[in-house]
């Protein structure tokens, strides 16, 4: 962690942290709205969904895990208007910015796919460039463990540390703030009446305690899946690709519904399809799936990937060879959000575990 | 910030029917758009749909560009339909086309089939600009029947052109033809040039490719000197869709030209 550290005049050093109160994260979620589009983490029966913040009211909640919606929906829009007519313009260029509340370590990871995809100077996303430029990430450490999450096994903290501009990590009473960008920096100086330093070092290992518990939860739940070993996973799908019956039987009951990439922080493929309305045409961007067989077909039916075991090999073999090729990252953020989707119950740790022979 | 999904309006100047289900259109982009031999475009028709096609025509000319069009589905049917003086989009140009500068100094086999004559059309302008430049220069090219042999009396003018050995071939003939009956690897043996540093060019449905692969293979030429003009599912054109992956790559933004030895190790190429 990064602490503000002050060197007193005695030659002993004193431990500052910044600490935010609950109430005064309202205060601040309140000032922000004027600027963002606030979300905040609400608690349904499906788990913790995003929200719009509205206002001291919300019944929002830091910590726990991570939402069952994708950080993406909010910066990738399942369906989004790109261009209109023949106009330069990009679409809703004078939305506010999202402003996200309570984002977990995995969906953080997330962004380093989504950002090598869609970041870059010549054919670049606009509106996704311009919500990761403009918007405001306020983090913070998982407090729970969901049944599914398995973020330990592809070398993920439960706890971000990096890609956010600040982080909360709940502690009694409020919590402790940490920063990790300029525009984290100056939020806090901002807003130092609602930050203030503080010298406790119990809050410190208050801290620390949870990070180190829900840790030690994943790890169990990881070796109770077998999931083989983080340095292993790219080596295995590359391995056992002409394996054809481990794909067969792992992709026997899906249905093709495209849950799994739907729900998936780093699934970014899309399909852009036209429509008209009295004399204006717009163009869409919508989500796509892998997993459906027309994806990859083109003209006179030819489809490289005819069958559903095809299509499963290729979902693994992308986020488990090429963005470890071309991005240096594996593209499974240990989210489980799959896993959770899936009415077939394909399982992506029993598959990584199968695949290991 | 620029918007890569936006298309440029463009008018239909005009539409020549190649054959029963292939035509030709002249387009005047709005806005300056020059493209490179082997790039390609995504070409939209207002509110139906677009997709990726390949001008035919010369790249030097700026203001106009031709696309050839094979009617199979959704959107190159509502394309058939145009007429001179309707508004289609264009965007592009995409992808990284073929890269002219390695063909200094070398032989060069250009291999086209079918429909695959439209994009070969531009690199042999291109070629023929750059003629001085590289050695020796063979085009050989087939057809299922002589129906379908686009561009026909362009090709019968450089038959005649003494600085280009080529030969064309069809699957069946009909009574008017007098030349090679076959596929195209049939007029390949009597290719003469210095294999074993040729660059060879195939465009063309993905089964003559393969044979046409072999075939160059066969004949002595490196596989990266092989280019080929691999077609997937497309739909962004600029790497983010992610319809179009070849093992590490997009055919759209790191082809749709790929060296032989770029790709011939990942699975399904020629579907
Ligand atoms: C780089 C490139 C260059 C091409 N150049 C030419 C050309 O010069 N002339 C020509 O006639 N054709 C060309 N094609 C093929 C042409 O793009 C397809 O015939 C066209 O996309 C079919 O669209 P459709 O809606 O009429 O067919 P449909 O079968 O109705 O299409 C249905 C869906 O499949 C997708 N699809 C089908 N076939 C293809 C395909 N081959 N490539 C990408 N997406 C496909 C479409 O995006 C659409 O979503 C090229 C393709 C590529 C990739
Ligand atoms: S593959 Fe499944 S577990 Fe991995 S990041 Fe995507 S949704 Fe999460
Ligand atoms: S969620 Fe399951 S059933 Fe649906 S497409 Fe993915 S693997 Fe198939
Ligand atoms: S067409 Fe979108 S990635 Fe190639």
């Amino acid at each position: 962690m990064q602490y503000p550290l002050d060197k007193a005049e005695s030659g002993s050093y004193f431990f500052f942290m910044i600490f935010l109160k609950h109430a005064d994260l309202d205060e601040l979620l309140d000032s922000l709205s004027g600027d963002y589009h606030v979300y905040v983490p609400v608690n349904t029966a499906r788990g913790a969904g995003y929200t719009r913040y509205r206002g001291p009211g919300t019944d929002y909640a830091v910590g726990g895990i991570r939402s069952f919606d994708p950080l993406k929906s909010f910066y990738f829009l399942g369906r989004e208007k790109v261009a209109e007519d023949f106009k330069p313009d990009i679409p809703r260029k004078n939305d506010k910015p999202p402003c996200m509340v309570g984002v977990k370590s995995c969906d953080l990871k997330g962004f380093k796919i989504l950002d090598f995809v869609f970041i870059d100077e010549e054919f670049g996303d606009p509106t996704y460039m311009k919500a990761r430029r403009d918007g405001l990430i306020i983090s913070s450490d998982c407090t729970a463990v969901g049944e599914n999450c398995f973020c330990t096994a592809v070398n993920l903290n439960p706890w971000p540390d990096s890609q956010f501009d600040i982080n909360l990590s709940p502690v009694d009473g409020g919590f402790v703030v940490e920063l990790g960008s300029g525009k984290g920096k100056k939020l806090v100086e901002e807003y130092s009446l609602l930050f203030r330093n503080v010298e406790d070092v119990k809050l410190d290992g208050a801290v620390k305690e949870n990070r180190k518990a829900v840790k030690k939860e994943v790890e169990v739940r990881v070796a109770e899946k077998n999931i083989p070993a983080y340095r292993r996973l790219e080596r295995i799908v590359t391995k056992q690709y002409e394996n054809m019956e481990v794909w067969e039987e792992s992709s026997r009951n899906c249905v093709e519904c495209g849950a799994c990439n739907t729900v998936c922080p780093t699934c970014h493929c899309f399909l852009l399809y036209e429509q008209k309305t009295d004399d204006k045409f717009a163009r869409f961007r919508v989500w796509d799936s892998c997993m459906i067989k027309d994806f990859a077909r083109v003209a006179g039916g030819e489809n490289p990937r005819a069958r559903l075991w095809m299509r499963l090999r290729n979902r693994f073999d992308k986020k488990f060879n090429y963005f470890p090729e071309v991005a240096g990252e594996i593209a499974c953020t240990g989210c489980g959000r799959c896993i959770a989707a899936c009415p077939g119950k394909i399982d992506i740790r029993e598959v990584l575990a199968r695949l290991e022979v | 910030m620029k918007n890569p999904y936006r298309s440029i309006k463009t008018e239909v100047l005009k539409v020549t029917t190649e054959t029963p289900t292939i035509k030709t259109f002249l387009l005047k982009p709005g806005e300056k758009l020059t493209f490179r031999p082997g790039q390609f475009m995504e070409m939209s028709v207002p509110g139906v749909g677009e997709a990726p096609f390949t001008p035919s025509s010369d790249s030097e000319i700026k203001e106009t560009m031709e696309i050839t069009i094979v009617k199979v589905g959704k959107v190159t049917e509502a394309i058939h339909d145009l007429k001179p003086g309707d508004t289609v989009g264009l965007r592009g140009p995409l992808g990284k086309g073929y890269p002219m500068t390695k063909f200094i100094g070398q032989d060069v086999i250009v291999v086209g089939g079918g429909v695959g004559l439209a994009p070969i059309r531009t690199l042999m302008y291109g070629l023929f600009h750059m003629r001085d430049q590289i050695d020796k220069l063979v085009y050989r090219a087939g057809c299922r029947n002589p129906g379908e042999l686009l561009y026909r009396s362009e090709l019968e003018d450089w038959m005649k052109r003494s600085d280009l050995d080529m030969k064309l071939t069809v699957d069946q003939a009909d009574e008017a033809w007098n030349g090679p009956v076959g596929v195209v690897t049939t007029i390949m043996d009597d290719i003469d040039v210095n294999f074993s540093r040729a660059r060879a060019v195939v465009c063309g449905p993905p089964i003559m490719m393969k044979f046409a692969t072999f075939k160059l293979q066969e004949l002595g030429v490196k596989d990266r000197n092989i280019y080929l003009s691999m077609e997937k599912n497309m739909s962004c054109g600029f790497g983010k869709c992610g319809h179009c992956r070849i093992g590490p790559y997009y055919c759209c933004k790191d082809g749709p030209v790929f060296t032989y030895d770029m790709i011939r190790d990942y699975p399904g190429i020629w579907e």
